[in-house]
This record gives structure tokens, C-alpha cells and sequence, in this order.
């Protein structure tokens, strides 16, 4: 029964970077399903459990500067480094709870799209007891690992959409002025 | 004592405005998105793909933070990149603020409420029951945009579910074996696939993101929703009300996180609710049999310039 989840979340024609998704998958869901860790007190453990995958897994330093573009060139090289730990933090904060929160969700990885040399889409969805919710994810190779640098829900591309929140914010405003936003944003609550 | 139920009744009206969440008549309410249709179109993206300067971009690897970029701004995935006009900004970020408050005030409490009351398979085929109902926008949807095979599934879906699935509370017509997909498509995006772009955004209050090509969905919804149709003004109202708060329930917290992780709120919802559009719209044209051929020379729904 077991071989059997594991041929039907893993299809046949599965390329390299399908493999590292669905490894990463359920290296998380180790996590979240292990006994040891259950209760409130295990949330610090998990969470930095979790964490620990997500850096081997998502390219942020990827995923900001395209969410930046031209933008990245009126950012001082600090200024970048601290944009990238706030941007992280920002995303834990608003996810964390939804991922802990994992109720035997499964993950269907059904297509692989080479974007490039370097660059693929790996299609998947999200079967809930209630819906299925596709959920894209492009990789891009960078010293032989494959690594997330944006992920499509529902259609929707992350990368796009803080591109254009990003901006708008700094069509107006310094990068001191967005980075103030973040550190508030990472501070309230 | 009767003034007061009716009032009672309006408020729940009011705070259960179909998709009333700014963001879910644009982006989640939709759910089981045609899965073949949308691969259709990323297989589509793909073929136009130039490779992009990869080795510009192995050496950017090497020191993190330095300056070089050249390769985020001709990315190949960068014209997908799509905006809405936006005339109407404070207006819309005032209904924003609004319904936003809303939800938070009114909507989320009485789903929650509910969704403690009520467990989830029954709300699952509550939620069966009312996609039932829209069988007709679909349909008309489909055939009105030349998808032949979609107006057949939809058809098949209709008369199985409402036959097998006890008048549309299950749905067999999805299972493996059948695998009979919803063909999530309404009026707008049937314009939306004869070219008829947007115009502007604008946010209404309870019913949330939308355009002018949108209020084509609110008339036929009029016509072709059986629910409008109720003799008594409130039956209908309240049905519509019992919808929402039933799909609400089934979705909280995704609201949520979309606004936490937001940096402006407004301009992320705004954003995606244009995303999903558009690639909706492509993955419609993508079924027509009269554009299917052209889609790659006519990108629907033009872009419009970023203000």
C-alpha cells in the first residue's frame, strides 16, 4: 500500500526537480506528522524544522530580486541583505499557521514544463477534503539543486504579484520607506 | 417584531453579497479549475519560451547581493506580467477597506459559527448543490464561447449529479471513473475570450473585485441563476446569503493569509484577481473551436497600461 502512494505521487516520467518537490514534501510532512512533536511546545521545534527545509528548498534570494527587478539597483547592498530577511520573515509569518495547521492534504505532482536550460514549472494540486487547488512551482537550477524561486496558486504568481505591490510602493516611496513596512509588518502580532 | 427579522435578515444579506471576501469572487471562489485547460495553456507559454541568458544569471550566484540584473528584466516568464487600469483607485481602496471590514466583522464570525455547527461533508454538499444550480450560466457559457465538448460536460455533469447525486448534493459525475470536470466559466470571461478586455478595476462593495466586463455576470446571473427566481424577494436573498456563508466556511483562513502575507493589501488583491482572469480567460480560449488555433497571435484580454 505503501509502494502504491509512492508510485501514484511520483509518476513515471518525473524529472530531477519533480523528485526534490516531492522529497521536500514529505520531509515536511515527517515534521508535521511526527508524534514526538505534538502539542503547543513543539511548535518552536517544527517551526525550526521546517525552516531548515524551506531554505534548502526556496531560492529567496531568487525570488526577491525578481520580485524587485530594477528596483534591486536603488537598494544598497545592506539594505538588499536586510529586504531578503524581512521578506522570509514576512512569508513564515503568513504561512507558518497554515502549513502547521496540515490535515492529511495530499500532493499530486502531474506535470513537469522546461521554462529554459535551467528553468522548469513543476505542476501539481493540493487534494483537500473539500477541493483541489492547483499549485505551480518553478525551479531553477543553480549548482546541480533545484530550488523553488516562485510558486503559482490558483494562477496567481507570487513572484508577479509583490513585483507589482513593490512597485507601486517604491514608485513613491525610498526603499528606507519599504523596508520601515516590512520591519513593521514582521513586528505586528 | 416583523421590522426587526426583516432587518435582521438584510444584514445578513448585506454582509453575504456573493463573494463578498474582496478577493474570492476573483480568485478562489472558483475552485476546481479545469486542470486540462490550464496545462493547455502553460504547454502553450512554454513553446514561446526564448531560453533566457542563463549564464548571467549563474554569474549574478556567485556574489549575492551585487548589482547586475540585467537577466530579471527579460525574463521569459516576464510577459505574462499583466495590469489593470485603475482610474477609480480611492474609490476602490475605500470599498476595499469596507469590505474587508466586513468580512471580518460580519462574514467570519457567522461561518465560523456555522462551520462548528454544521460538519464538513454536509457543507461539501451544500456547496454541490448550489455549483449544481449554476448549470446554466455554464452551459449557455460554453456554448456561447464555441466550447462544444464543455457544453456536453457540463450537460453530462447536470443530468448525473442531479439524477445519481440526489439533485446535485453529491457529485459523482467528477469521480475517477466518469471524471466529468466543472467547467468553471461564466459570461465575462465569455466576452473575455472575444477580446473584450476589462476597462478598469473597480471594487464593489460585498460583491469585490470586478470591471465593467463583470456586470454581464451579475445580469445573467439574473437569468440563468434558478436562485433569482424565488417569487419572494428574501427566499432569494437569503438562499444567496446561505451560499456564501457555506462557501465562506469551507475557505476561512485563506483571506487571511493572503492579507498577511500582502505587503499593500489592496494592490496584491488587485493583482490577482487580474492574474486569474487572465489565464482563465486564455484557458477558455485555449477550448474554443474558433480561437483555438489563433490563441497564440491574439493574447485575449489586452493588458492595459499601467497607470
Amino acid at each position: 500500500m505503501l509502494l502504491m502512494i509512492f508510485i501514484l505521487s511520483v509518476p513515471a516520467y518525473a524529472g530531477a526537480p519533480t523528485v526534490a518537490l516531492d522529497n521536500t514534501v514529505n520531509r515536511v510532512i515527517d515534521v508535521l506528522r511526527d508524534p514526538k512533536l505534538k502539542g503547543p511546545s513543539a511548535k518552536a521545534i517544527k517551526t525550526e524544522k521546517l525552516r531548515v527545509i524551506y531554505k534548502d528548498m526556496f531560492d529567496e534570494m531568487e525570488f526577491s530580486r525578481r520580485t524587485l527587478t530594477r528596483n534591486w539597483q536603488k537598494f544598497t547592498p545592506a539594505q538588499r541583505k536586510e529586504f531578503v530577511d524581512l521578506f522570509e520573515k514576512v512569508l513564515e509569518k503568513a504561512y507558518l499557521d497554515k502549513i502547521l495547521d496540515y490535515s492529511n492534504e495530499k500532493f499530486v505532482f502531474y506535470k513537469e514544463n522546461v521554462l529554459s536550460d535551467n528553468q522548469v514549472e513543476v505542476q501539481s494540486k493540493v487534494i483537500t477534503s473539500s477541493k483541489e487547488i492547483p499549485m505551480f512551482y518553478r525551479m531553477i537550477l543553480k549548482n546541480d539543486k533545484w530550488k523553488v524561486y516562485d510558486v503559482v496558486v490558483e494562477n496567481v504568481s507570487l513572484v508577479q504579484n509583490y513585483r507589482t505591490q513593490f512597485n507601486e510602493i517604491l514608485a513613491g516611496n525610498t526603499p528606507e520607506q519599504l523596508l520601515e513596512t516590512l520591519r513593521k509588518k514582521v513586528k505586528t502580532h | 417584531m416583523k421590522t426587526y427579522l426583516s432587518l435582521i435578515i438584510g444584514c445578513i444579506i448585506l454582509s453575504a453579497g456573493n463573494a463578498l471576501s474582496p478577493c474570492w469572487g476573483a480568485v478562489t471562489m472558483q475552485t476546481p479549475a479545469d486542470v486540462s485547460s490550464s496545462r493547455t495553456v502553460l504547454t502553450a507559454d512554454a513553446g514561446q519560451i526564448p531560453s533566457p541568458s542563463s549564464k548571467q544569471q549563474e554569474n549574478a550566484a556567485d556574489d549575492p547581493y551585487g548589482d547586475e540584473n540585467s537577466d530579471y528584466d527579460n525574463d521569459p516568464l516576464e510577459e505574462e506580467s499583466v495590469t489593470i487600469a485603475d482610474p477609480i483607485e480611492p474609490f476602490n481602496r475605500a470599498m476595499h477597506t469596507f469590505n474587508d471590514k466586513m468580512y471580518f466583522w460580519m462574514l467570519k464570525p457567522v461561518a465560523r459559527g456555522y462551520k462548528a455547527a454544521v460538519p464538513e461533508p454536509a457543507r461539501v454538499s451544500v456547496k454541490n448543490f448550489f455549483s449544481n444550480l449554476k448549470f446554466p450560466v455554464r452551459f449557455v457559457s460554453c456554448l456561447l464561447q464555441a466550447d462544444f465538448s464543455g457544453a456536453a460536460t457540463e450537460t453530462g455533469r447536470f443530468t448525473i449529479n442531479t439524477i445519481w447525486g440526489i439533485g446535485g448534493l453529491m457529485d459523482p459525475a467528477a469521480g475517477k471513473e466518469l471524471d466529468l470536470r466543472k467547467q468553471d466559466t461564466d459570461l465575462g470571461q465569455t466576452l473575455g475570450v472575444y477580446g473584450v478586455g476589462h476597462g478598469f478595476y473597480i471594487v464593489w462593495p460585498f460583491f469585490g473585485p470586478s470591471s465593467p466586463r463583470g456586470l454581464v455576470d451579475i445580469a445573467g446571473n439574473q437569468v440563468l441563476y434558478p436562485l433569482s427566481f424565488l417569487n419572494i424577494w428574501y427566499a432569494s436573498l437569503g438562499a444567496k446569503a446561505f451560499e456564501t456563508i457555506n462557501s465562506t466556511s469551507l475557505r476561512i483562513g485563506d483571506y487571511e493569509s493572503l492579507i498577511a502575507a500582502a505587503i499593500d493589501p489592496y494592490v496584491s488583491i488587485r493583482n490577482a484577481y487580474i492574474q486569474y482572469s487572465m489565464k482563465e480567460v486564455k484557458a477558455r480560449r485555449a477550448r474554443s473551436l474558433l480561437f483555438k488555433n489563433a490563441e497564440a497571435d491574439h493574447p485575449a484580454d489586452v493588458p492595459q497600461p499601467e497607470q
